[in-house]
């Protein structure tokens, strides 16, 4: 035997070897990404893959930053509670009518040094009405493609087939892009769609250098930016927005030095990593994402206000909220963000199960099992559905919960058959205004569409229609409100609460202004602290 | 000749191999209840929208048409357009096929390197402490779920010790693109900044990667060697007077190495579908995590070209497994 002892020692040896070089070759790894310099590129993790560049292929609050620093729109919303501030347009003029929307550009230049124009933001609100993703659906309503007018190289007219409250609001989702550039690119028609998606023609704080769609992109501080940099006394030369799919990746990243930035809608556990840190900061706002359950008021027996309101008293809020969320995130009883203008001061519904059972005892007829759905991957959907599955059974009532992805889900709220009884989802903030929240979700006219409780009330529509055409801010306002509190009181959704975010950056980042639009991804304002 | 049979005999199974895999992936993809077009029109689309668009992408036709117009679209080299990027879809996977295979490649070299000599000295050494205690690493390789593995990697390696990466490809954007391979192409332009920065960030994936895939190898290298040890050949060898470690090394891993290899090429299908898991914790931008986003999104034209892919990678790792099989082991020659 003593052959293959001898045999193995040869084994032993080349292992050895192997393990030396495989040593050799860790013990030269570079040194990691060093620490930030004045001026310096800012690293952000971000969770959604930036797929595309295109801002107007997407809408979406996980690919703001593309949209946000590579471009910009006639305003802009800054600061928390967000402001709309112009931004591309100096001044601007709306008929008494509220049908006409005249803007006055400043002078700008697009990245590759060509003059922004009036015609520019005209080829822009046409394309989006093309190629009819993104936002586009803010503005199909309101808007024909073809009357939207250049009256001269800095003047832009908007003219609308009706009155819109909610226009002025949603304007700064049109992204403008260089016209010209964008039709040399054109293929069959596609209003430059491939080209654009890997591409940038914008004239943002930020000038393209590099796109992976398997890592993200990288851009360059655009000096001849409209806006300047005087307010920035030291703004980054560079930054760059990586797709980092784990959270525990984001995070672990965050706290070795490799990024400056992630989102703030990290988990709890993870947030209180972060903020042991020294070498993190953690800035919290209360941001104007509602979380609730959407209660299918179209399908028998939930037609029934009764019911609703046994399945609102079901649920335990402060258990979810001050429990399994250590208090992270607001009450929001209503459904509309609590700091948002027009919101109601209501208590809404506490976790009663007396009461629950009393109104359920209201109910005619039987109960069938009651279909929870949640969002498959969103442990908090789930967590929820687990919360109300519990309240409900406690009261007699029979249910299941079914969690399946977006994409599913996604499909499923929008048909009247399909639709789960329940459904726990947030409600993000795509432009300031209270019509982004109670305004279309509880409207007649966006039933099967943005709507997908079914519930259509003829005196809360009454209300919600005046303000959608109403100028009056305090009017708007007050038919909010109550509108509000009526959805509230009639039960229509479980309103569960408000997110804050916890923006995590390095401590060395200064400067970052957080919006609930933009989350605090628009970099022109932030800088590595000297 | 007999070789070049094997190797004709596997083409001309490969063309309803490949039919077979995208027949049976476009019905999977599109009979589970997920409505792409609502999903990527966006949370505020309208049905109108979501219906001109679903026209506009033909998802409005019966499915069977949809299968041809693929078929007929692949025949002519056109993998699609994926519904999220608006690029083709030949252009998304070819720019992130080379980082999942890279980092494949190595990770089933190492394996490979590392596996062989421990599965042997576990052989020669059975029921020995060497044993036992591989037993005992090749079991916790198997059973250690790869996440954990990974991120204990992430804490330990970079965060404690600092000694490699956290995570990435490489320090910043990697060399110009030849091959797509990082390590090649910084070596292939002298670029040995690059070339180490690859290197070290391939080292905890890798090892990740490795780890269970070295285990399956030593299991099967330590039953290949225990077999051939025990045959009359190697008792008629010894009786020869060859010494030992020519016995061991020559003869008996010769044959003991017939079933590992054929091991390998069904591990590296396995590395290759599994790198997703990988690749997310440690951000590597390869085709694993296009391909979950992909399902997760329903973007047809992306699962199917991502499955079409790995198929016929996987398909023609095996033949090659085949074509080395055949030189090895001696009962195919001759």
């Amino acid at each position: 035997m003593t052959g293959l002892f001898d045999a193995g020692r040869d084994a032993a040896r080349l292992i050895g070897r192997t393990a030396f070089a495989a040593g050799l070759a860790v013990a030269g790894v570079s040194a990691l990404t060093g620490a930030a310099e004045a001026g310096g590129k800012f690293v952000f993790a971000n969770s959604s893959p930036y797929d595309t560049l295109d801002p107007h292929a997407v809408y979406d609050v996980g690919r703001v930053a593309s949209r946000l620093n590579l471009y910009d729109g006639l305003m802009r919303w800054v600061d928390n509670p967000p402001k709309l501030e112009p931004w591309l347009a100096e001044s601007y003029e709306v008929s008494d009518d509220g049908t006409v929307y005249t803007f006055k550009l400043r002078e700008a230049t697009f990245h590759d040094g060509t003059p922004l124009e009036a015609s520019d933001v005209v080829y822009s609100i046409e394309r989006i009405l093309a190629l009819k993703k993104g936002a586009f659906s803010l503005y199909s309503d309101v808007i024909e493609p073809g009357s939207t007018k250049a009256l001269d190289a800095r003047t832009v007219q908007f003219n609308l087939t009706k009155p819109s409250a909610i226009f002025m609001a949603t304007v700064p989702a049109i992204h403008v892009v260089n016209e010209d550039l964008v039709r040399a690119n054109e293929v069959d028609g596609d209003w430059g769609g491939a080209w654009l998606s890997s591409n940038d023609a914008g004239s943002g704080s930020f000038e393209l250098t590099r796109y992976d769609p398997a890592i993200g992109f990288q851009a360059k501080r655009f000096d001849d930016h409209f806006h300047g940099w005087d307010m920035n006394p030291n703004p980054f030369d560079e930054i760059e927005f990586r797709t980092v799919v784990e959270i525990n990746s984001r995070v672990l990243g965050l706290l070795n030095g490799d990024f400056h930035g992630t989102d703030g809608y990290l988990p709890q556990d993870q947030v209180k990593r972060l903020v042991a840190s020294d070498d993190v900061t953690v800035d919290e706002q209360e941001s104007m994402r509602i979380f609730y359950s959407i209660i299918h008021n179209g399908r028998e027996p939930f037609g029934d206000v009764n019911l609703r309101k046994a399945i609102s008293y079901a649920f335990d809020y402060d258990g979810f909220n001050q429990e399994i969320l250590s208090g992270s995130v607001a009450r929001n009883p209503a459904p509309l963000p609590n700091n948002i203008w027009g919101a109601p001061d209501v208590e809404g519904y506490t976790y009663d199960l007396e009461k629950a059972k009393e109104y359920l005892a209201k109910v005619e007829g039987e109960i069938p099992t009651i279909t929870i759905g949640a969002l498959a991957g969103y442990g908090q959907t789930e967590q929820a559905a687990a919360l109300m599955q519990n309240g409900l059974n406690k009261i007699g009532l029979e249910t299941q919960i079914v969690a399946e992805p977006w994409s599913v889900v996604s499909g499923k709220m929008r048909d009247e058959q399909q639709m789960y009884d329940l459904l726990f989802l947030w409600r993000s903030t795509y432009y300031a205004d209270p019509n982004n929240w109670v305004g279309e979700m509880y409207a007649c006219d966006q039933v099967g569409a943005r709507n997908n409780s079914w519930y259509c009330d003829p005196e809360v529509d009454e209300l919600l229609m005046a303000a959608r055409v109403e100028t009056d801010r305090e009017t708007r306002a007050e038919h909010y409100r109550k509108a509000a509190t009526m959805v509230m009181e009639d039960a229509a959704g479980v309103f569960i609460y408000n997110t804050k975010w916890f923006g995590p950056f390095a401590s060395s980042v200064k400067g970052v202004r957080f919006s609930p639009i933009g989350n605090g991804q628009e970099m022109r304002w932030a800088y590595f602290e000297e | 000749m007999r070789t070049l049979v094997l190797i004709l005999n596997r083409l001309i199974w490969f063309v309803p191999t490949v039919l077979g895999l995208m027949v049976i992936t476009f019905t999977i993809s599109h009979v589970i209840p997920a409505d792409p077009v609502a999903f990527f029109a966006g949370d505020n689309a309208t049905p109108e929208q979501i219906a001109e668009l679903r026209a506009r992408y033909g998802f409005d036709q019966p499915m069977y048409v949809q299968l041809w117009d693929y078929l007929v679209g692949v025949l002519q080299g056109d993998f699609g357009v994926s519904l999220y990027t608006q690029r083709p879809i030949a252009d998304d996977l070819f720019n992130r096929l080379p980082a999942t295979l890279e980092l494949t490649l190595v990770a089933v070299i190492l394996s490979a390197i590392v596996g062989i000599p421990l599965g042997v000295i576990s052989a020669v050494n059975r029921n020995s402490t060497t044993d036992h205690v591989l037993r005992i690493i090749t079991v916790s390789g198997l059973a250690m779920a790869s996440f954990w593995l990974a991120i204990l990697f992430q804490l330990l390696f970079a965060m404690e010790l600092r000694w490699t990466p956290l995570q990435g490809r490489i320090d910043g954007w990697g060399p110009d693109e030849i091959t797509g391979f990082f390590l090649i192409d910084s070596a292939l332009a002298g670029d040995w900044e690059s070339f180490r920065s690859a290197a070290s960030h391939l080292v905890l994936p890798t090892l990740t990667l490795a780890f269970p895939a070295m285990a399956t190898i030593v299991r099967f290298t330590r039953a290949g060697v225990l077999d051939a040890i025990n045959s009359n050949y190697v008792l008629y060898e010894q009786a020869m007077g060859f010494p030992r470690h020519v016995v061991i090394w020559k003869y008996v891993l010769r044959n003991a190495l017939i079933g590992t290899v054929t091991q390998i090429g069904l591990i590296f299908g396995i590395l290759i579908a599994g790198a997703v898991v990988v690749e997310a914790v440690f951000d590597w931008p390869g085709i694993g995590l296009y391909a979950v986003q992909s399902i997760l999104n329903s973007d047809y034209n992306a699962i199917m070209g991502f499955t079409l892919i790995t198929g016929v990678i996987f398909i023609l790792v095996n033949l090659l497994v085949d074509v080395v099989h055949g030189m090895i082991d001696p009962r195919t020659q001759g």
